[in-house]
């Protein structure tokens, strides 16, 4: 299958920190790739990248056959962007910002209206549309930021964290949008750091930290890495990294990460491994308020690769 | 390119329409303060003298003034007459300011003057009369230099034919002195077709001027704006030259310059009655000022990181130069530190070429200001556009 999105061996510095390391993926039609990983990790900056906003250091991208450039006007035509941050006006109307951005990619006033129709019914607005933006719910205005970027039928959507601060209601729908739109043959390419919205809608998924790709594949790939090991949640009270110095010297803790009063471990069979977890985590001097185990997930292969949790 | 730019102009322009303070801005508040400025000091600088005139003297020297120069004043309506009694009314008249001023002829005063000894015209001025005073005594001087010439004629005449001075003769020169063209330059303004700009005039075009670098910020901030919005990185994702938005805000930022300034001259005129001068001069000027403020909003915008910043940065700056400018109350046009002031300013540049526009009455004589101005505009805009392409993201 031709792939619509190309990126190879992106990378993007900004002074001394580098924000992007050598990333490279591919998306093909129909497809919803994920980017996973922590606030920081370096997937706002690969998109801004492949939206053409910002210029790499090194690597190419390509999007529907053409170099992607902040100037290449071809490749930005194939993009629908949706920021992670609110990118509509308040002050026009659903139908204003529709209609303005719609213009913004060479469509025509006829077909412009047409789509727009189209798209407040498929985001929900279309009893709205001639309000301001301004009065709307949170929700709605994430629907309306969504609805823009798919208005000119674009081959890659690109979603920068859509569902940061929206309530469950709004979330769900929007997850739901995004399964039809995959299921219309668009692809989509998806940053999130919510385990479950990866786990929910990604055919492939890249674990992103420090600007770099840490492991990229299905989920079920990925999970298998850690599939014989559980994730045991301890809440302490007392000194947590000193527990959580404890626990990394038992044989059967792979990783540990510790934050506040929780230790979570990756552990090879909970079952046996628990006594010996609450031993150690009393031996420092700190009491176990309580315990959380359960099967592998995205969380595990994220623990067991960067050795820290995956955190909202 | 320009396409782009226009879709971002009519987004903007609908934005700002449906913004209140674009209104207060570019048309209330201007508008607002001239009225009440022009209330506040209505016509102080006129130029209108109450005189009258005291003969002591009774000769022919006098009747000329009386009879040949004061007419002519009065007919280019820039004394009016009174009727004065004795020396002694027109002093009680003078300090109670019913009159401006007075010339007074004293005793002896022709005699004086075919006997080449000191003839002197006394001036009593009114106090808190300034201008008209002084008007007066230019008036007294010009005339008195007339009438030395035409003393020294006479004395010739008398040396040379070796007997007393004809009185036919005197009279018929005292009435040729009195005849004589314009004693004062204001004649010779008026005479060509134009005067000064009045109080309510001056008023509006420096309320116009100064109001305008504070519209084009609406503009000109409008990047920092889309950004601080979240719609820059949308913006700058769709298919378009980055330049198209930039151009853009750019087009916003003239647009709205312009109307505030047009619809402020013509609300102006219709409301209060400014006279703002040949329509194609005044356009000209306005077009420069607009495009000086372009050029100076935007070399201060770069220097700031939001758009409150920008806004606030700018205020100061806006008002700095209309302060320099003159823009509230006329500075004095001549040598010196505040010449200089108001020349280092394009709003002191822009009330310099109405108020020639109104004194000449040809559009041509706005040119040389409006170079000034676009000098300015030209060197706030090269920086700017520097500044602004080193620090570009794409």
């Amino acid at each position: 299958m031709e792939a619509v999105l190309r990126c190879e061996g992106l990378r993007k510095a900004f002074g001394a920190i580098q924000a992007v390391d050598e990333v490279g993926f591919t998306i093909a039609e129909g497809e919803t790739y994920g980017l996973l990983g922590p606030n920081g990790a370096g997937k706002t900056t690969s998109i801004s990248m492949i939206a053409g906003l910002l210029r790499p250091d090194a690597g190419r991208i390509h999007v529907a056959g053409e170099l992607m450039t902040p100037r290449a006007v071809g490749a930005k035509a194939a993009v629908g962007l949706v920021p992670q941050d609110l990118a509509i006006y308040p002050d026009l109307t659903a139908r204003e910002n529709l209609h303005f951005f719609g213009r913004l990619q060479s469509m025509s006033r006829s077909a412009v209206r047409r789509r727009a129709e189209e798209v407040l019914e498929v985001i929900g607005l279309t009893d709205r549309a001639d309000d301001r933006a301004s009065g709307f719910s949170g929700g709605m205005k994430r629907r309306l930021n969504i609805g823009i970027g798919l208005l000119h039928r674009p081959q890659l959507l690109i979603l920068d964290e859509p569902t940061v601060g929206v309530d469950p209601q709004s979330r769900n729908a929007i997850l739901g949008s995004v399964e039809t739109l995959a299921d219309e043959g668009l692809a989509v390419l998806y940053t999130t750091h919510y385990m479950e919205e990866a786990e929910r809608l990604c055919d492939r998924i890249a674990i992103v930290d420090q600007g770099r790709i840490v492991a990229e594949g299905t989920r079920r790939d990925l999970i298998a890495r850690v599939a014989e090991r559980d994730l045991v949640r301890l809440h302490v009270t007392g000194d947590a990294a000193e527990a959580a110095a404890a626990c990394e010297q038992l044989p059967a803790v792979t990783s540990v990460d510790a934050e506040g009063d929780e230790v979570v471990c990756l552990v090879d069979g909970a079952a046996a491994a628990l006594p010996s977890l609450l031993a150690a985590v009393a031996a420092t001097g700190a009491t176990v308020a309580g315990v959380e185990v359960r099967g592998a997930d995205l969380e595990d292969v994220f623990l067991e690769l960067t050795g820290r949790a995956l955190r909202d | 390119m320009l396409s782009a730019a226009v879709m971002i102009l009519g987004k903007d322009l609908r934005l700002r329409l449906r913004d209140r303070s674009v209104w207060l801005f570019a048309l209330v508040v201007p508008l607002g303060l001239t009225f009440l400025f022009s209330s506040i000091f209505p016509e102080t600088e006129a130029i209108g003298l109450r005189a009258g005139v005291v003969d002591l003297d009774g000769g022919q020297a006098a009747a000329g003034f009386v009879d040949g120069v004061l007419p002519t004043l009065i007919d280019e309506g820039i004394v009016t007459e009174v009727q004065l009694g004795d020396l002694e009314d027109a002093r009680e008249r003078v300090r109670a300011g019913d009159v401006g001023a007075v010339w007074i002829f004293p005793a002896g005063f022709s005699d004086a003057v075919v006997s080449e000894s000191d003839a002197r015209i006394e001036v009593l001025v009114s106090a808190g009369q300034a201008v008209p005073g002084e008007l007066a005594r230019q008036v007294a001087d010009a005339y008195a230099r007339r009438i030395e010439q035409i003393g020294l004629a006479l004395a010739v005449h008398g040396e040379v034919t070796g007997g007393p001075v004809d009185p036919v003769l005197m009279e018929a020169v005292a009435n040729a002195a009195g005849r004589q063209e314009a004693l004062i330059t204001i004649a010779d303004q008026a005479a060509v077709g134009g005067e000064p700009l009045d109080a309510v005039s001056y008023l509006a075009a420096g309320m116009a001027a100064f109001f305008v670098f504070f519209v084009v910020q609406f503009g000109i901030t409008g990047l920092l704006e889309e950004r601080s919005l979240g719609t820059l990185p949308r913006l700058l994702a769709a298919p378009i030259p980055p330049g198209a938005i930039q151009l853009g805000k750019l087009l916003v930022a003239f647009v709205l310059g312009l109307a505030s300034m047009t619809v402020l001259a013509l609300a102006s005129s219709w409301l209060l009655g400014a006279r703002w001068g040949p329509a194609a001069g005044v356009a000209i000027l306005i077009v420069a000022l607009v495009v000086a403020a372009l050029g100076v909003m935007s070399l201060v915008a770069v220097f700031a990181r939001t758009a409150e910043q920008a806004g606030n940065y700018q205020s100061i700056v806006a008002i700095v130069l209309g302060m320099s400018g003159g823009v509230f109350f006329p500075l004095p046009d001549d040598s010196g530190p505040l010449r200089l002031l108001t020349t280092s300013s394009p709003h002191g540049w822009f009330l310099r070429g109405m108020n020639e526009l109104s004194t000449s009455g040809s559009w041509s004589v706005a040119l040389p200001a409006a170079g000034a101005i676009l000098l300015f505009a030209l060197a706030a805009a090269l920086p700017a556009v520097m500044i602004q392409r080193r620090r570009s993201a794409w």
